[in-house]
């Protein structure tokens, strides 16, 4: 009997083992694989908006070679899509539906800029546009859920399944993507390497010591730099060598970073309890300004402004004493409370070590027809800019609009010397 | 006594109608200059009054962007007015001259995500496309640089929260800058998404932390990070001492240490 027991408890705790064992693994599984379909989604979503963009903008040029990195970017993404939607398990026939259309789309982009024809390009891509804004719209919509209620891909899938005509589903879907296909056909590119970091390392001025970098500090940001918590170097592995200075005055905490060589602050961050906003936008912009002539930053002007919840954020680019082009690659950042005005944040990482442009030639365009009739240029400047061989290049900075009613607006940079596109960016 | 009664009637039904008339069409601009950049409910007043009156065509989100910038511009020129394309005292007192506001329709419009517009002279049923999904900027009351969307911000603001909700404020702005880092990075995938899930990067995705609400403190952090801060130092990799079990992460180049995560190249 005792061994009978024995026997049944031993049992009794291995089962229980195996099957704890088993439902964590499970659950572990299915937490795994809920990443898995959140991110091809993800990447789906995203590149579908890219890929809509890409059309929009290749749309934008007279001139073909103009469109060209437009044209291979729909190629790309739309090869892209193919592959996030194709691991995704979701109904079978709107996905062969969305591939196949996806599929034409890119073929359609590539092949045009090696052998096509304007026109017929023009009213193509025109109609892919507009059915990429309807099917970005059904796709947002249809994915809403998954992202808002966290539903289960099955559930997901389930979901659009079942849902009543009117709503987003898997049949409404599929049957726009066969109309979209058979009525006609498209990226966007990943031009943001512009901000490409510099090499801190090759700084060649004189090494300053922890004193001198908590005496600058001192200087810099006198409210908030009377109780220093702590002050330290960066570790061994650190590309440049930087001190690391925290502190907490009142209410007050953050930290300071300043290079070891030359004593440049890379970036300088508040955190604190905000109060009500009482500063004027006007009155900010002006405390920055002066912020910036105190702190030695004299060479800068104001590029764009962002407010937020508790701050407005401003991005002051250098400009060229040659030319008064803009410079991009050195940028400051700054961050300013709308209660008091106060300096809560400051990045000067990448205008420590200024760009050193070679002069360049500057041909005019008629920009009436490098654009399309629909297009008018608003404003027209010069700026440094990084191309796609990493060189900076003296560039028309244009701001334009496009379209009728619902304007929608860009900022091109065109070589200054041989008059190609180097970015497009929609605002 | 019949005039005088007359006369009150006639007061009180006037004053009755002036009553309805302001309590229906509120005026909420806050007194402060609206320039581009500029957010809130100021701004979404602006954008519905310029769309009442035909200059606006864009969504109403209370962003101020350049399609606010040029419409606003544009009514400017035609009532011959500073053109300088910021709302000040000025403009919106000629504004509120010439449109409406129904503050309660266009919030509620927002507020439910539906699609809509507010053009005057059209019945308002008419301007609301039900069950429409929330345009691809009025999900989060953020401003961003233009190349990131709103679900990238959230997305990032979920992945912070999971990974470093208990750390300083200067470490969850790290821990953004470091997926940001990663996305420009040739080694890593090219988007927010593709960085967040990429499988075994991150412990947050792996035991579902990633899918709790973020605070406002980490959305913060992230707005901080994309608008360029990057307390890191260009890290690639960050690990906690303690519980890290990677015997290859203790190999990678250390920078600095925030809070209990040691940021690597």
């Amino acid at each position: 009997m005792k061994q009978m027991i024995f026997i049944l408890t031993y049992a009794f705790i291995v089962l229980g083992i195996y099957t704890f064992g088993t439902v964590r693994e499970n659950e572990d599984l299915s937490i795994a694989l809920n990443g898995q379909y959140s991110k091809s989604m993800t990447d789906a979503s995203q590149k579908l908006g890219e890929l809509e963009e890409a059309v929009n903008k290749s749309l934008l040029f007279e001139d073909q070679k103009s469109s060209a990195k437009e044209r291979e970017d729909i190629w790309r993404l739309s090869s892209d899509i193919k592959s996030s939607i194709s691991s995704l398990p979701v109904d079978e026939s709107f996905s062969t539906s969305w591939m196949n259309y996806l599929g034409r789309l890119g073929n359609f982009a590539k092949e045009s800029t090696e052998q096509g024809d304007p026109d017929k390009y023009y009213g193509v891509m025109k109609r892919a546009s507009e059915n990429l804004n309807e099917l970005t719209s059904e796709w947002q919509l249809a994915t809403k859920d998954m992202f808002s209620r966290r539903m289960s891909m099955s559930n997901w899938e389930k979901k659009l399944r079942d849902s009543p005509d009117g709503q987003a589903n898997w049949s409404k879907m599929g049957e726009s993507v066969m109309e979209y296909t058979e009525a006609v056909f498209p990226l966007t590119a990943s031009e943001s390497d512009a901000e490409k970091k510099k090499e801190l390392r090759n700084i060649k001025e004189k090494k300053i010591t922890e004193d001198e970098a908590i005496q600058k500090f001192k200087k810099l940001l006198p409210s908030v730099s009377n109780d220093i918590i702590a002050a330290e170097k960066s570790r061994k592995g650190a590309p440049y060598p930087f001190y690391h200075i925290r502190f907490a005055e009142n209410s007050s905490i953050g930290y300071l970073d300043l290079t070891e060589k030359g004593g440049h602050v890379l970036s300088y961050l508040v955190e604190r309890r905000m109060g009500k906003p009482t500063v004027s936008y006007e009155e900010l912009e002006k405390m920055a300004d002066e912020f910036l002539q105190k702190a030695e930053y004299k060479d800068l002007v104001l590029e764009e402004a962002r407010e937020n919840d508790n701050a407005w954020h401003f991005v002051y680019v250098r400009v060229s004493p040659e030319n008064d082009a803009k410079v991009f690659s050195d940028p400051i950042h700054i961050k300013l409370a709308k209660d008091n005005g106060e300096v809560i944040g400051l990045n000067a990482s990448e205008y420590i070590r200024k760009e050193q442009p070679k002069p360049q030639p500057i041909r005019t365009a008629e920009w009436h027809t490098f654009f399309r009739p629909d297009v008018t240029v608003m404003a027209q400047e010069l700026a440094y800019v990084e191309n796609s061989q990493k060189e900076q290049r003296l560039a028309h900075y244009l701001t334009i609009v496009s379209g009728e009613e619902n304007l929608e607006t860009y900022k091109i940079l065109v070589d200054t010397e041989t008059l190609e596109v180097i970015t497009t960016e929609k605002q | 006594m019949k005039r005088i009664t007359k006369r009150f009637l006639f007061l009180l039904l006037a004053g009755i109608m002036m009553f309805s008339f302001f309590a229906s069409h509120s005026e909420a601009f806050s007194g402060r200059d609206l320039a581009k950049g500029a957010k809130g409910d100021d701004v979404i007043e602006l954008q519905a009054r310029l769309q009442y009156i035909g200059f606006y065509h864009g969504e109403i989100d209370g962003n101020f962007g350049y399609g606010t910038y040029w419409a606003l511009r544009n009514f400017q020129e035609q009532y011959g007015l500073p053109l300088d394309g910021i709302a000040g005292k000025g403009t919106q007192k000629k504004l509120k001259g010439i449109s409406d506001y129904d503050e309660k329709y266009v919030k509620g419009q927002i507020a439910k995500g539906h699609q809509f517009t507010y053009y005057g002279g059209q019945s308002l049923e008419s301007q609301v496309k039900k069950g429409s999904a929330p345009h691809k900027q009025s999900q989060t009351q953020m401003q961003a640089p233009p190349k990131y969307t709103d679900q990238d911000i959230n997305l990032l603001a979920n992945a912070v929260y999971g990974e470093s909700r208990g750390e300083p404020y200067e470490g969850q702005v790290a821990v953004a800058a470091v997926i940001l880092n990663r996305v420009e990075h040739a080694d890593f995938p090219d988007s927010i998404g593709g960085v967040i899930f990429q499988p075994g990067a991150f412990t947050a995705v792996a035991d579902g932390q990633i899918w709790l609400t973020p605070n406002e403190r980490a959305k913060e952090a992230v707005i901080d990070a994309i608008n360029g801060w990057d307390p890191s130092e260009n890290a690639i990799y960050y690990f906690n001492p303690i519980t890290a079990t990677s015997k290859w992460i203790w190999s990678r180049p250390q920078i600095k240490k925030i809070g209990l995560h040691i940021f690597c190249d």
